[in-house]
């Protein structure tokens, strides 16, 4: 007896979509990109300055990791509610918890230089927290959450206060800025670190994995073109790829102001960061102010530039 | 008027007539679907810029959406009260006076409000708080008893009773992350509306008797006074000088919780 083979179905077409957030290619019918939230069906909002808006991840959209997810819910101060699986972990700053199931074990993890980073302003715990469960975590500020998927061996470099949480897959690590300026009033000398002292960068490992930073306010990307340039406030600065070169740029205005400088204690001038690319930079709206006393610059960072109008 | 022309809230339970958009009782839109996580918090609606609440012969009208404004349009026989400084503008024949409260030197030691204004209709007064969030409206049926953070109510309708809960438990007053009492808000014999400012979005879930669940305490912003609170210390160590505690609070059911998810102390003074 001879069987019939069925006849050969045709191949069902479907639709794939890159994110172009996180590059990720996904099923055209998600409403939202399953490795970094953002809304698969809004356009990409660019400023004629070349800034990107970072679309607002959807209340209760979800980003899948391992076997694990997080949902986004909320829309002022978004909160990232973790489902974690076993074997699956995330570490955290310990006062962004908002609330946990009992049976998710949370535990201090080892860092190493607790005295710099004591002495830096730098969180001295961060803690972890294993799956099975669930845990759930916000910051004290309205802004945007922000997903980078991180790919194996990727890295990226955080302002310091800005990192959320990382899955256990993303390696800690943190570097001096070298972006200082020394200020001298009579006798005193004080030194200023605009984006801080130290800056934390996060590498993933062998294996993919995700890291979420908060934004005060709205958050802007644009990818620097090699030997492109721009100046920023340093406050605002998020996140850069760790290609982007970094230096403390000061600028004098013109003017009956500027005139006066050289011959007063006090000085106007702008403290600018200067980012060269290739490479990301992400900004955020809402900036805190940055202290600057005014008095005479003594001495800067080898590779700052300046500039009088 | 014909029961089946009438739409139920999830939010409130409150019914409004049929074609209505927001509910008349809470203001949460109806034509919206419940927002809930996969973990069981449903966010608190999200009430539409200029809807409407009914509370007696009073209106309240919510205005804005990044740091929203209760605008009431108070009857003759109605009053609201509220912490003085949240007042943000009101008609010159608006009647202010004081509430009378008990215990006021206990308050004052506590932190609490030590004034608590009244305004009597007619007339158009208007509140807001100091922060970005959410208004959360909580129509207050007969015997129904709400607990709720110091300093996070907006307003009371006149019909309900305010008064205070000490926090028990010295853990808990000490690492509870709100001083030693809690406002408490009783309906007696008629209802009553509570409107709350919840600094960023505010979630709620229901607790099951028995069931219970970890929150950072300064997230917390009202409960059912059935749900209890204890605090449990959660030991971090560092290496440097023995590690630090961290505190949290264990809420049990029966009964309703409402986080905030910004809950960096706020000083409102």
């Amino acid at each position: 007896m001879r069987m019939s083979m069925p006849p050969p179905q045709p191949t069902p077409t479907t639709r794939s979509y890159r994110c172009p957030w996180c590059g990720h290619t996904a099923d055209a019918g998600t409403t939202s990109c399953p490795k970094c939230g953002a809304p698969v069906d809004v356009r990409k909002a660019t400023t004629d300055s070349g800034w990107a808006e970072l679309p607002p991840i959807r209340d209760m959209a979800k980003i899948q990791f391992g076997q694990s997810f997080c949902q986004i819910e909320g829309k002022y101060v978004p909160v990232a509610d973790f489902k974690l699986a076993a074997g699956d972990g995330v570490y955290f700053t310990h006062h962004l918890l908002l609330w946990k199931d009992e049976q998710v074990q949370i535990s201090s993890m080892p860092l190493a230089k607790g005295w710099k980073r004591l002495f830096a302003g730098l969180p001295l715990i961060m803690t972890q927290a294993q799956g099975p469960g669930r845990i759930a975590f916000s910051k004290d500020a309205a802004g945007e959450l922000i997903a980078l998927p991180l790919e194996a061996e990727q890295s990226v470099d955080v302002r310091e206060h800005v990192f959320m949480i990382a899955t256990s897959q993303v390696v800690y690590d943190w570097f001096q800025t070298g972006i200082w300026f020394t200020t001298q009033n009579g006798k005193d000398r004080e030194t200023h670190y605009p984006i801080g002292m130290f800056m934390d960068r996060f590498t993933a490992g062998p294996t993919p994995g995700l890291l979420l930073l908060h934004g005060n306010g709205n958050v802007f990307v644009r990818n620097l073109q090699p030997g492109q340039s721009i100046v920023i406030r340093p406050t605002s600065l998020l996140f850069k790829d760790p290609a982007v070169s970094m230096n403390l740029h000061l600028e004098y205005p013109g003017g009956m102001y500027g005139a006066f400088r050289p011959w007063g204690r006090w000085s106007n001038r702008y403290v600018w960061l200067h980012l060269r690319g290739p490479g990301r930079v992400a900004v955020q709206s809402h900036s805190e102010h940055m202290e600057d006393p005014g008095f005479s610059i003594h001495s800067t960072e080898p590779m700052a530039t300046s500039r009088q109008w | 008027m014909d029961p089946l022309q009438r739409i139920a809230c999830d939010w409130c339970g409150g019914q409004s007539p049929a074609g209505a958009t927001s509910c008349v009782a809470c203001g949460a839109p109806l034509n919206v679907k419940n927002l809930v996580s996969d973990s069981g918090w449903r966010e608190a609606p999200r009430l539409r810029d200029m809807s409407e609440v009914k509370f007696g012969s009073s209106i309240c009208q919510v205005e804005g959406e990044i740091v929203p404004v209760a605008e009431i349009t108070l009857g003759g026989r109605d009053s609201i009260f509220f912490e003085h400084h949240v007042l943000l503008w009101k008609d010159s024949n608006v009647r202010m006076d004081v509430m009378p409260l008990q215990g006021g030197i206990k308050r004052a030691l506590a932190g609490m409000p030590f004034v608590v204004s009244i305004a009597s209709g007619e007339g158009r007064v208007a509140f807001s708080r100091d922060a970005a969030g959410e208004l959360v409206v909580l129509p207050l049926h007969p015997s129904m008893e709400m607990d709720v953070r110091e300093h996070a109510f907006l307003l009371c309708s006149h019909t309900v009773n305010y008064s205070y809960t000490r926090i028990a438990g010295l853990r808990n007053i000490l690492f509870g992350g709100q001083g030693m009492f809690m406002d408490r808000f009783v309906a007696q014999n008629e209802p009553g509306l509570l409107i709350l400012h919840g600094y960023g979005n505010v979630f709620e879930r229901r607790l099951a008797a028995g069931e219970s669940i970890i929150v950072e305490p300064g997230a917390f912003l009202y409960k059912d006074s059935s749900v209890t609170m204890n605090i449990e210390t959660q030991k971090l160590t560092t290496g440097f000088f023995g590690g630090v505690g961290m505190n949290l609070a264990r809420m049990t059911g029966p009964g309703r919780l409402g986080i905030q998810s910004m809950y960096h102390h706020h000083h409102t003074d």
